[in-house]
């Protein structure tokens, strides 16, 4: 289904995500992170940070528990959300994230390219106090259906 | 790391171990992604992948934690990742890093990594900008 490029540019949700301390936790036991910054706020304290800061991806688990609607509103876009793959995920970090931070996030459709291909790009902004701390840009894909030949 | 390295440095092989279906169904809940073809054997067979798959985020992460084993958090720029090929329980994922570019007049060193199984066939591929 070829999807429509009228969505390119439009806020698809602006939601509040405050990173929970047991969250951080679950998440570095679910990737086997075990250094001590993030487990031990003395450590994390001597290597310089106020606490033991988040790991470099923990920031999709803001955009899945803090948007569960993600998958219908790529449903309503026309996105067979039952074939696509994830294709790229790309991070610029402008700050440091903490538990107990408050934050506001922003998802808006970045870009889409349709054809063979499907291919959408979603941008989501993590904000702390108003300021962008983390801007990650999420690159689905879904592949033709198979042609049975 | 004490001594910044120079472009074409290779680091050391870093071994993740075998992605196990419990490894998926952990993440799934700690990063709240609960597409069931990580964690539903029947749909991802109806989804025509033959089995459940892992997140390409668990992959990411894996090659996150061989970042940290480097570098220092707070020198992390940017990561981005581009999946190539799906991963199944059952498979082995080492993390192989190169650095690719170093610019010390804007102190930006690129890097390049390779999450591959057993095989060594690649899963995914980053590139990480560290500031120096």
């Amino acid at each position: 289904m070829a999807l429509s490029k009228e969505s390119i540019g439009k806020q698809l949700s602006t939601f509040p995500f405050t990173i929970e301390r047991v969250k951080v936790k679950e998440f570095l036991s679910a990737i086997g992170e075990t250094s001590p910054i993030f487990h031990d706020p003395q450590a994390a304290q001597q290597a310089g940070f106020r606490d033991t800061p988040i790991p470099p991806t923990f920031q999709t688990s803001a955009l899945f528990w803090g948007y569960p609607d993600f998958w219908k509103d790529m449903q309503s876009m026309g996105i067979d959300i039952k074939r696509l793959l994830h294709l790229k995920e790309e991070y610029t970090y402008h700050q440091t994230l903490y538990p107990g931070d408050a934050l506001q996030c922003r998802v808006t459709v970045a870009d889409i390219k349709s054809g063979k291909m499907d291919m959408v790009t979603f941008e989501t902004v993590f904000l702390r106090e108003g300021t962008p701390a983390i801007t990650a840009l999420m690159t689905i894909v879904v592949p033709p259906e198979a042609s049975h030949e | 790391m004490n001594k910044i390295p120079e472009a074409g440095f290779i680091f050391p092989a870093y071994t993740i171990g075998t992605v196990t279906q419990m490894d998926l169904v952990r993440y799934a809940g700690a990063s709240g992604d609960f597409n069931p073809i990580h964690n539903d054997t029947e749909y991802a067979r109806e989804a025509g992948l033959g089995g459940t798959i892992a997140h390409g985020m668990l992959i990411k992460a894996y090659m996150g934690r061989f970042l940290l084993q480097h570098f220092p958090l707070s020198a992390l720029s940017s990561f981005s990742s581009k999946f190539k090929a799906m991963t199944k329980p059952g498979e082995t994922i080492e993390i192989h890093g190169t650095v690719k570019k170093k610019d010390a007049v804007n102190g930006i060193l690129t890097l390049s990594i390779e999450a591959r199984n057993q095989a060594g066939e690649t899963k995914a591929t980053a590139e990480a900008e560290i500031r120096i």
